[in-house]
């Protein structure tokens, strides 16, 4: 695709600081010094080193031998930033000297992620980016007439077991004040304003994995299975509790499923690295997706219906065609395992958290990181520790008003504004939050944890 | 289920499932099982985190557990925390994969390791039910293992043993762990050892069984002895304590050692080993000649005066430090800097310097590379543009004290004592070794960088100071550290440093290590002799680190003496010295023994004419890293390339290309004539018989045997007087193979 500079300076950067200063980092005065100290005896005018020249802006945009060394907007992709920062001393530039000052570093990343700015003058290579939220026809004004609450469940006896089952899963209904919990061989359902338990589902097939309300919160999803046994998705009516179909035959429990929109389509995978998707209909498996290299570790259908999300324990995430099963874009930032996976109820943005510690929402128009956020979940280092601690984002949801939570390995729950903009931290007890989800009109974002409480927390949002 | 008032605005917890059911297991009196103090060690007993399952680098199946537990912290994550609801399941803990997994009831590459009703499985269950609980900082930390007994001694083969195991803590607190340790045998065909530790012999012999626990390994001796009726004990002289301690573990294996050899055989032999070549002819007769019983003293005396003895000794640390001469200057190992390496260190020998100022000199040396020989340890041991402080720190460990630490790179030693702390600490030493150009071209001046950041521990980024190995506290940081490393590695109470250099000096003389290979001591390695090994360790500090001190020794005792020729009861033996056991010479001391007894010299490329073999190391006109064998006749004869420090490099094993190099190659054959030699011995002769024991003498230091000579005299027949034919003879015995042996 070739690189050309757009009619409009960038609407937002995709940086931690975006001072004016850092906007106007620039080739001809900035990083082309940076690139005669450290970097022209060998890729310049005189010399090009695997075919690479940075002694001008066109010949450095253009690449090398291995292809395009810049990537305006995203420093992790740029080979040119990869490798002057590589921890491994062997492979890092320039060879057997010591690394490129921190300050001129900084600056580099900077110049990228600001858009490759040739002069002062010049405008950003970044493209001109609209996220912002509209609600749509799955989101805000498509009101069922009744939304679906348990009415008249059979009764069913809590689960008796040694311990309560970590909050594994959950899901908030959007138009009702309904949270189904996962819990052992069944599914419980809270009242998210009083508390009260309205109800339980069995789930003879083992652990739930996964919870999801349909998008008009008729339909309750639940998948999961017995490790390294057996693996179903099965569909609930929400207001008869009634059992309506299940799906898949695995032989390990599904870690990852979603139910489409038209609730015609479940897609699941888990620990097979295949996605495999069924007709609610018949039970028949549709399609396969075999492009991922490790477990399943989140599945999301686009609230319109288009698009099926995928994504895996090495960092893969995938976009597909919904009704065909071709791929359309892969979204390559994730260095660890994907832990979760959602669509912002416009279609627009695809979320995704790892246990690289990044959240990053994603503009799937084009597969662009528009806002890529490292170490929100970061614990605090205990006293005398070095090196890397465990800081993974464990999970994400977002509100229908395209607000998202996610909790973290730093037990807290943080809320996030559509804009990618922290709106509120609190903190977690009781052990790992392993679950999040914001009532349907936002009141409170409940979070479940390793030690199986669900906690409410209210007025999390502050309004306009 | 509890029911919550909710105030608006407040943090509210619903406890989801308040009700724990008091199950039949919860009964249980005892207190909670501990992840570290029970769960470990039952991964570790039933295999879960060996090398081939899930304790490989990168785990098995998706599972990875670190070998053999040397990293707890990571394990808990791993098993609890990495991903919650897949490994254990704390609300049926039956239910949990690990469990299930354990016990084969859903498919597991490992199988099966216990069942449902042992007690593993309980108390991993037990485990989960109490909340998977870590118990870092609550227990005692392990500090050793003690076995009982230490030592068996079978009669036969129908009598086992059981071996106890009992872990030792640092609150000085003990526990039986033998149902949780893991048990190997060293030799399956002498005695075979169980999972739960009971031993059986299998053969007659004597070998080790090892328990490990946790991260250490600890030996128990085994002999199984050969029936006793027929056999007496010989009861040989001992000439000094090597004799004793070799003679007492020899009757109590009952094994006779062989006879002592014969003079000629001693002639050559202690030539051979302290003058690197074979003895000529005239001293031949005058040791033969010699009436005095102390003569074997005397010549030992005599060699060890000799310059030669000097010069095998700096091509055999030569070797060890690798020393090649090269012209490529980023490495430093510039010409003219390995030669004033090798001539340091000859000047060492020459003047008997004790071993461990020598080996001090090398390890704080700084300055000129072409100046300063001993700063070249810097260059030499690892031939890189950088020094690279971890390969460095694993080659010196190797080299100066027989031990390969490089194992707890990654993880601690598996078999040995040696930890990732043991291996960081150590690094750092020389993560401060630092090169500046000089002021000639290739000239590299070494110095110690003090400001130079400590070596990382792999598993938690935490710098490491340096430390010595075993040690807890690491050395005074004021200065160069190098000096703390010299004085700790070089004192006599430094076991791990005498012991080596004693172990490579009897392997050089005895043709294997007490412990071998030499540079791979180690628990669970142990010597064949302790108290052998142990003594000599004790001589060698006791002489001030004398070389020639401990050659004395070792040589004037009866079991180096003995001869090669078996008897009955030592057939077998190819470890306990009970006779001398044959040794392919070094290929320096064959080529040098061809020159002596042809008279012929050998030049080599890019050295002055005249040089011997044994003075030779490998040179080139470029970069010095890759294998360096210096000619050609080195490489077809084994020499070491120089590759890397370790002892194998050397290889003494007889090979199809050297017998035909011998044969027709140009080492032989264009020598025959032996500047006239061959001539001179026929005329001087009066009868053949005359002339083939001149012959035998020159090359083979011996007389013919009658069997020989009955079968030459009729090959000479009537050519009593050709030359061509003793040629002929000459040929067969430069290739016989008790020329390229010592026996």
């Amino acid at each position: 695709m070739p690189l050309r500079p757009f009619l409009y300076s960038a609407i937002f950067l995709a940086l931690t600081s975006s001072s004016t200063r850092a906007e106007t980092i620039n080739y001809d005065e900035h990083i082309k010094p940076i690139f005669r100290q450290h970097c022209l005896k060998c890729h310049g005018d005189d010399k090009q080193k695997a075919d690479l020249n940075l002694q001008n802006y066109g010949a450095a945009l253009k690449g090398g031998s291995g292809g395009e060394t810049l990537v305006a907007g995203r420093s992790s992709r740029s080979i040119l930033f990869q490798s002057i920062t590589d921890p491994d001393e062997d492979l890092r530039m320039p060879p057997n000297k010591p690394p490129i000052p921190e300050d001129q570093i900084e600056m580099i990343q900077k110049w990228i992620d600001s858009g490759l700015r040739e002069s002062s003058e010049s405008l950003s290579m970044l493209k001109e980016r609209d996220t912002s939220f509209k609600p749509t026809a799955t989101s805000g004004n498509n009101r069922p007439e009744t939304p679906a609450m348990p009415e008249n469940w059979p009764e069913l006896k809590q689960p008796e077991t040694e311990n309560p089952l970590p909050v594994l899963a959950m899901d908030t209904s959007a138009w009702a004040p309904l949270v189904a919990v996962a819990d052992q061989e069944q599914v419980k359902l809270i009242n998210t304003e009083s508390g009260e338990l309205l109800g339980r589902l069995p789930f003879p097939e083992g652990v739930p994995n996964v919870i999801r309300f349909s998008r008009d919160g008729s339909v309750l999803m639940v998948a999961g299975g017995r490790p390294v046994e057996s693996g179903k998705v099965v569909l609930y009516d929400v207001t008869s509790g009634e059992r309506l179909t299940a799906v898949g035959d695995e032989v390990d429990a599904v870690l990852a499923a979603d139910l489409s929109p038209n609730q015609k389509l479940i897609a699941l995978g888990g620990s097979g690295k295949v996605v495999k998707v069924y007709s609610t209909v018949d039970g028949t498996l549709q399609y396969k997706l075999e492009k991922h290299t490790d477990w399943i570790t989140s599945l999301a259908f686009s609230p319109d219906g288009k698009t099926l999300a995928s994504a895996d324990r090495a960092g893969g995430l995938h976009l597909w065609n919904a009704e065909s099963g071709g791929i359309t874009l892969s979204l390559l930032e994730h260095k660890q395992s994907i832990r979760a996976i959602d669509w912002r109820p416009d279609s627009k943005i695809l979320a995704s958290v790892a246990e690289d510690g990044k959240a990053i929402w994603w503009d799937v128009s084009d597969g662009f990181p528009a806002y890529n956020k490292s170490d929100i979940h970061t614990p605090k280092r205990p006293k005398g520790t070095y090196g890397l601690i465990p800081n993974g984002v464990l999970a994400a949801r977002f509100s229908p008003e395209g607000y998202l939570a996610t909790t973290g390995r730093d037990m807290t729950v943080q809320i996030w504004n559509p804009d990618g903009k922290l709106e509120k931290k609190i903190p977690v007890e009781g052990g790992l939050p392993l679950s999040t989800a914001m009532a349907f009109d936002q009141s409170c974002v409940i979070t479940g944890t390793v030690s199986g409480e669900v906690q409410f927390e209210r007025d999390v949002i502050s309004k306009q | 289920m509890k029911r919550l008032s909710l105030k608006s605005g407040q943090l509210i917890k619903a406890l989801a499932a308040v009700a724990i059911l008091v199950s039949s297991h919860s009964a249980r009196a005892e207190e909670t099982p501990g992840f570290r103090r029970d769960i470990m060690p039952i991964l570790f007993r039933a295999g879960c985190n060996t090398g081939t399952c899930h304790g490989a680098a990168k785990g098995k199946d998706g599972f990875m557990l670190s070998l053999f537990g040397y990293d707890p912290g990571g394990d808990y994550y791993r098993i609890v925390n990495e991903m919650p609801g897949r490994r254990l399941n704390p609300a049926v803990p039956e239910q949990s994969l690990l469990l299930k997994k354990a016990t084969g009831e859903v498919p597991h590459t490992g199988g099966e390791l216990f069942t449902r009703d042992s007690e593993f499985y309980s108390e991993i269950r037990d485990w989960i039910a109490a909340g998977a609980p870590d118990d870092e900082s609550d227990i005692p930390e392990p500090v050793g293992l003690e076995l009982s007994p230490d030592r068996f001694v079978f009669e036969d083969k129908t009598t086992e043993g059981q071996l106890k195991v009992t872990a030792l803590y640092d609150d000085g607190s003990k526990r039986d762990v033998t149902s949780i340790a893991r048990f190997h045998s060293n030799n399956t065909s002498v005695i075979e050892i169980d999972e739960d530790g009971r031993i059986s012999p299998s053969g007659t012999g004597d070998s080790h069984v090892f328990a490990r626990f946790n991260r250490f390994t600890i030996g128990a001796e085994v002999i199984v002895l050969p029936p006793a009726e027929n056999f007496t004990w010989s009861n040989p002289a001992a000439d000094n304590y090597i004799d004793e301690i070799v003679f007492d573990r020899l009757e109590k294996l009952r094994i006779n050692p062989s006879e002592l050899c014969d003079d000629e055989t001693f002639l050559r032999r202690i030539t051979l080993d302290l003058a690197a070549r074979t003895p000529s002819p005239d001293e031949y007769h005058a040791f033969i000649a010699d009436p005095s019983p102390e003569k074997r003293k005397a010549k030992i005396e005599e060699l060890l005066g000799n310059d030669s003895f000097a010069d095998l000794w700096t091509a055999i640390w030569s070797e060890q430090l690798r020393i090649v001469g090269g012209n490529y200057a980023p490495v430093g190992t510039y010409i003219k800097a390995a030669d004033t390496y090798q001539e340091w260190i000859r000047e060492q020998f020459r003047k008997g310097r004790p071993l461990n100022e020598f080996v001090a000199d090398m390890v704080v040396a700084s300055g000129s590379n072409i100046q300063n020989g001993p700063v070249n340890l810097y260059t030499m041991l690892s031939h890189e543009p950088k020094l690279d402080p971890k390969g460095f720190a694993a080659d010196f460990s190797q080299v100066f004290l027989g031990i390969q630490i490089q194992c707890a790179e990654c993880h601690n030693h598996p078999f040995d004592r040696w930890t990732m702390d043991d291996y960081y600490g150590f690094v750092s030493f020389f993560t401060g070794v630092t090169r500046k150009p000089g002021v000639e071209s290739r000239e590299q001046r070494i110095y110690y960088d003090t400001k130079a950041a400590p070596a990382k521990h792999l598993l938690d980024m935490r710098p490491v100071p340096a430390k010595t190995l075993g040690a807890v506290e690491p050395v005074s940081t004021k200065g160069d550290p190098r000096r703390e490393l010299a004085k700790w590695l070089t004192s006599g109470e430094n076991e791990h440093f005498s012991r080596n250099l004693a172990n490579r000096i009897w392997a050089q003389l005895l043709g294997k290590g007490i412990v071998a290979p030499v540079d791979d001591m180690r628990v669970s390695n142990p010597p064949v002799n302790g108290p052998l090994l142990d003594a000599l360790s004790e001589h060698l500090v006791a002489s001030g680190f004398d070389l020639r001190s401990l050659v004395r020794d070792i040589c004037n005792s009866r079991v180096y003496q003995l001869s090669s020729q078996p008897n009955a009861t030592n057939k077998q033996d190819t470890r306990q010295f009970s006779r001398a056991y044959m040794r392919r010479l070094r290929p320096e001391i064959i080529m040098d023994s061809v020159v002596a007894i042809t008279g012929q010299q050998r030049n080599f490329s890019g050295f002055p004419s005249g040089i011997k073999a044994i003075e030779h190391y490998p040179r080139t006109g470029g970069a010095t890293s890759g294998p360096h064998f210096g000619d050609t006749f080195f490489e077809t004869f084994g020499r070491s390339s120089r590759a890397t420090v370790s002892s194998t490099e050397l290889k003494l094993e007889p090979t199809l290309s050297q017998a035909l190099h011998m044969s027709v190659g140009n080492t032989v054959q264009p020598r025959l004539s032996a500047n006239g030699r061959l001539k001179k011995i026929v005329e001087k002769s009066e009868t053949p018989i005359e002339s083939l024991e001149e012959l035998f003498i020159l090359t083979l230091s011996r007389k013919p045997t009658p069997y020989e000579i009955e079968g030459l005299v009729e090959l000479i027949g009537e050519e009593v007087k050709n030359v061509d034919v003793y040629e002929d003879i000459f040929w067969s015995l430069l290739n016989s193979t008790e020329f390229s042996f010592n026996q």
